[in-house]
């Protein structure tokens, strides 16, 4: 599912047009703009139009003027393209039947055209839009109610309003001193610290939870099977407990599956620090679906990484993120993609260079195949995780790079030997893995710049040293290159 | 003025016997679904306990009483539904639709016993007995009855299984969280009462949750849950309760656990209209505001509700959620926050528990007390107690101490009476830390 979806054709071509101009400084070319958008120019003089009474709500803030030749856009310094796409999904009727039935929980469809002002065939084909879109969540709008198993109903609908609708309405709509309280209990009963942007996720997911719980007739079939593996997992354990405990103080009667789909949240999305998933991994069930797909997952990059062992933090990172990965892939089913696929891909494949992006398809397909997930490839979920373990990759590799610390020791004047030290410095600076200083007899270093030998034998301990013949020459800047180059590697 | 109660448990008899002492003229008039006035809930464990006879005696109060305080009843009537712009109310009586006028209406039209998650478990065969009628039906099948199946280790489920452990039947009992009476006691209270269950040979099934109940063709009933399950020859079902109101319109709030939402004067969104009793949450031990559906809370709101009739006078302030009862030889008691509870307040809080003796003779029986209290102020919050002497009535000590937040030490300054028979150097309710009597503190 994409953003998008939500919106009708022409809205979407209007969206690019915004976005062609922004990218291209404000102002394009008729030309230029119909080749992009391949249609008429008389549909292109049709959507400028449209564009232009939509944007006089936005008074001076927004402005677009064309004449036949050329379109020019001015946007105040407060608006972006964001602004812009949420005013065009404020207005969609899609949203407005997910937000209908995330308040009332069905509809009829007499009920729903009067608040919509709409026929009912057209409120039948958005409906029928709609459920296209939902089938990669396994759920479909069917007799005025969102169908399907819990647990995608609430991962949907969480996603749904911390991608697309405005989370930050809905939360300072719905989030009651309950709520606050529940997550300091949370915090409390698991030991755990929810730090703030977690606690805005945690909150949202709440406050669905909240609106759900006492929902009649709510399917758990997959979630049970897939809880099978967990019924014994501390983590499960503590949120069971704490689910029947917080439900015994009202008058509900909660399903055993409340603390399954909690604990299924938990795990899938960034709700739990590092340090507190850590101290979680050290207890799990090691031969646990997702706890044995992450250490195969591991090793498999270990192993590209030629063997090296990333340094502990990195690879307890390296977990926490994959634990999250591995969860998703074996809970959910389908995704808002809220990056554009192809041109994150593409971004991502510059930065990590040409041979991460099917390393990463590889691991994608191990762990598709674990969990035996019988997913379309063009399943959102499964892009989106891609797209994950590419960036996870990047960011081992990037910190795998080892980083060489350089001291630079000059002997004289200290007003030259400052001066000096800091012109040094900056003509060093764009040179990439290195961290450059003053030189200081307390710290290590792998390389040591000074203009004298030592009389001091072993002064820079195991640190390579090189004595610079000509403060600032070429050719000492060539031999220092050549040496990072080879303590690089 | 009229003043029609819907429901004639112990939250509408309060609330129609305060209304009469209130208002002399007032039109009172009570309306009971049950055939039956004032069975005491789950008064079938007096009969079990041999402290009655009859299960009929198991009454709180009687007709002739009513009639003595000129409240008019209606027994058998079923409330179908109120109109509170009009102020009529329509209810089935004698096989007729009638309909009722109001100047004021109460709802206290308690809760009940059933589950909505639990397949099967709407059968006849499964045992409620909080109201007389099921309770004469669960009489005569748990008579004829050997293994006996209880869902839900609270109270009732709890005094159940004890009961009918006495009574020499074999007895398994099902609760979902890890140990019983979880509401009111500390997991590090209730060993005691476990150990001696199992060695009662109940057959205690913790952690587990019950997914369907299923009649098998020889009588007997199968509880499944998850992977297990269990065939027994009646089942009792003790889970909680809650409240049945099919009968609103519109315009009452409900909160999203369906009580009503009523204020501290327990007025609900509409005027004129009160709830009380097991129909509402209540502001509970730890401030917030919970559903406790206990008898001495019915009691107290119905009296506030009619106390607040024509304006409102007195808010309610609150149930602590004290609780006693004996079961497997021990007396528990248990007020205000617990210490796994305390996780869902805002405050830090410590413990201290200690056994203490209960009176200057050697030997003499002991009390095991816990003490859950504010880190910082040392306000008294809860405590809980055990004990094989009866020490039932000391909990309501504590209870008011909790009500009138004393700290510890005010409360070691409480002037209660010397006896070496009753007592010992210090009252039991005191933290003391002298001699053997060691309290271990700690910190959670």
């Amino acid at each position: 599912m994409k953003v998008e979806h939500f919106l009708e054709k022409n809205e979407v071509r209007e969206i690019t047009i915004f976005k062609k101009l922004v990218l291209n400084n404000g102002i394009l070319s008729y030309i230029d703009m119909l080749d992009h958008l391949s249609i008429s120019k008389a549909s292109l003089e049709n959507d400028l139009d449209s564009i232009t009474s939509r944007v006089a709500d936005f008074d001076t803030q927004i402005k677009i003027s064309y004449d036949g030749q050329a379109i020019e856009l001015e946007m105040s310094d407060e608006m972006s393209l964001q602004h812009i796409y949420r005013f065009y999904l404020s207005q969609s009727i899609k949203m407005e039947i997910i937000n209908f039935l995330f308040k009332h929980h069905e509809f009829s469809i007499t009920k729903l055209t009067q608040k919509l002002a709409i026929s009912e065939s057209s409120l039948f084909r958005k409906i029928k839009e709609l459920n296209s879109y939902l089938k990669e969540f396994g759920l479909k709008i069917r007799n005025g109610q969102l169908q399907g198993e819990e647990l995608q109903i609430r991962y949907f609908y969480f996603q749904f309003y911390y991608y697309i609708e405005d989370k930050s309405t809905l939360i300072t709509k719905r989030s009651d001193t309950q709520i606050i309280q529940t997550v300091d209990s949370l915090e409390k009963f698991l030991q755990v610290t929810i730090v703030p942007e977690n606690r805005e996720r945690l909150t949202l997911w709440l406050i669905i939870s909240k609106s759900r719980v006492s929902h009649k007739s709510k399917l758990y079939k997959q979630l049970r099977k897939q809880m099978q593996p967990y019924m014994k997992d501390p983590l499960y354990h503590r949120v069971h407990v704490m689910i029947l405990r917080y439900y015994s103080r009202y008058s509900i009667e909660v399903d055993e599956e409340e603390a399954m789909i909690h604990f299924a949240f938990l795990l899938a999305f960034p709700i739990l620090t590092e340090e507190d998933f850590h101290e979680y991994r050290l207890i799990r069930d090691r031969h646990a679906p997702i706890a044995s797909l992450d250490t195969y997952i591991a090793e498999t990059i270990i192993i590209h990484f030629k063997f090296r062992r990333p340094p502990y933090m990195l690879e307890r990172d390296m977990y926490y993120h994959l634990t999250h990965i591995h969860t998703r892939l074996y809970f959910f089913k389908g995704d808002i993609e809220i990056y554009e696929y192809e041109e994150m891909l593409a971004k991502e494949k510059q930065i990590v260079g040409k041979n991460l992006v099917p390393f990463a398809r590889t691991l994608l397909t191990t762990s598709t195949d674990k969990f035996l997930t019988t997913e379309v490839k063009d399943n959102s979920l499964i892009k989106m995780e891609l797209l994950k373990y590419v960036s996870l990759l990047a960011l081992i590799s990037f910190k795998m790079t080892t980083v060489i610390q350089i001291g630079i020791d000059l002997k004289m004047d200290d007003l030259y030997k400052e001066t000096l030290t800091e012109l040094l410095k900056q003509k060093m600076r764009p040179i990439s893995g290195i961290q450059i200083e003053r030189y200081q007899p307390s710290k290590v270093y792998d390389l040591v710049l000074t203009n004298e030998v030592s009389i001091e034998e072993n002064q820079y301990d195991e640190a390579r040293v090189y004595i610079l013949s000509e403060i600032m020459s070429s050719f000492d800047m060539m031999t220092i290159y050549k040496i990072i180059q080879e303590l690089n590697t | 003025m009229r003043v029609v109660i819907i429901g004639a448990s112990f939250a509408g008899v309060a609330a129609a016997l305060e209304v009469r002492k209130k208002y002399a003229d007032a039109d009172v008039i009570l309306l009971e679904k049950q055939a039956t006035l004032g069975y005491i809930p789950n008064g079938l464990h007096l009969y079990w306990d041999n402290k009655i006879d009859d299960l009929d005696a198991a009454r709180f109060i009687t007709t002739d009483q009513l009639k003595k305080e000129t409240i008019t009843y209606y027994l058998g009537a079923t409330v179908q539904k109120i109109n509170t712009t009009q102020k009529i109310i329509t209810y089935d009586y004698m096989e007729q639709e009638e309909l009722m006028a109001y100047d004021k209406l109460i709802i206290a039209a308690g809760s009940r016993q059933l589950s909505e998650k639990i397949d099967g478990s709407a059968q006849e065969s499964v045992l409620k007995y909080k109201r007389y009628g099921e309770a004469q039906a669960a009489l005569s099948k748990v008579k004829e009855s050997q293994h006996i199946t209880i869902i839900g280790g609270g109270q009732v489920g709890v005094e159940a299984a004890h009961l009918l452990t006495k009574q020499q039947k074999q007895v398994t009992l099902i609760e979902s969280m890890d140990y019983v009476l979880f509401k009111y006691l500390d997991e590090d209270m209730i060993q005691p009462i476990e150990q001696k269950m199992i060695k009662n040979g109940i057959d205690l099934r913790l952690g587990q949750t019950v997914s369907s109940i299923e009649m098998e063709s020889d009588q007997k009933v199968t509880v499944h849950l998850g992977d297990d399950s269990v065939t027994s020859d009646a089942v009792i079902m003790s889970v909680n309760v809650r409240p049945h109101l099919p009968f609103l319109d519109d315009y009452v709030t409900l909160h999203t656990d369906q009580t009503i939402a009523v204020d501290r004067y327990l007025r609900t969104s509409v005027e004129d209209v009160f709830a009380v009793g097991d129909c509402i949450q209540l502001s509970g031990p730890g401030e917030d505001m919970v559903y406790i559906p206990l008898i001495n809370n019915a009691v107290r709101t119905g009296i506030v509700a009619a106390a607040n009739l024509v304006k409102p006078t007195v808010t309610f302030n609150g149930s602590s959620r004290t609780i006693g009862t004996t079961v497997f030889g021990y007396y528990v008691a248990s007020t205000g926050l617990t210490e796994e509870e305390s996780l869902f307040t805002n405050r830090t809080v410590k413990t201290a528990r200690q056994e203490v003796r209960l009176n200057s003779l050697n030997p003499s029986d002991t009390v095991t007390l816990k003490y859950v209290y504010d880190a910082s102020s040392r306000v008294l919050l809860g405590a809980q107690m055990i004990s094989t002497s009866n020490i039932l009535e000391k909990i309501n000590t504590l209870a008011l101490a909790i009500q009138s937040k004393l700290t510890l030490e005010e409360l070691k300054q409480a002037d209660y009476f010397f006896h070496p028979l009753y007592t010992q150097m210090v009252s039991t309710t005191n933290l003391v830390s002298w001699m053997d009597e060691r309290a271990d503190e700690d910190e959670s």
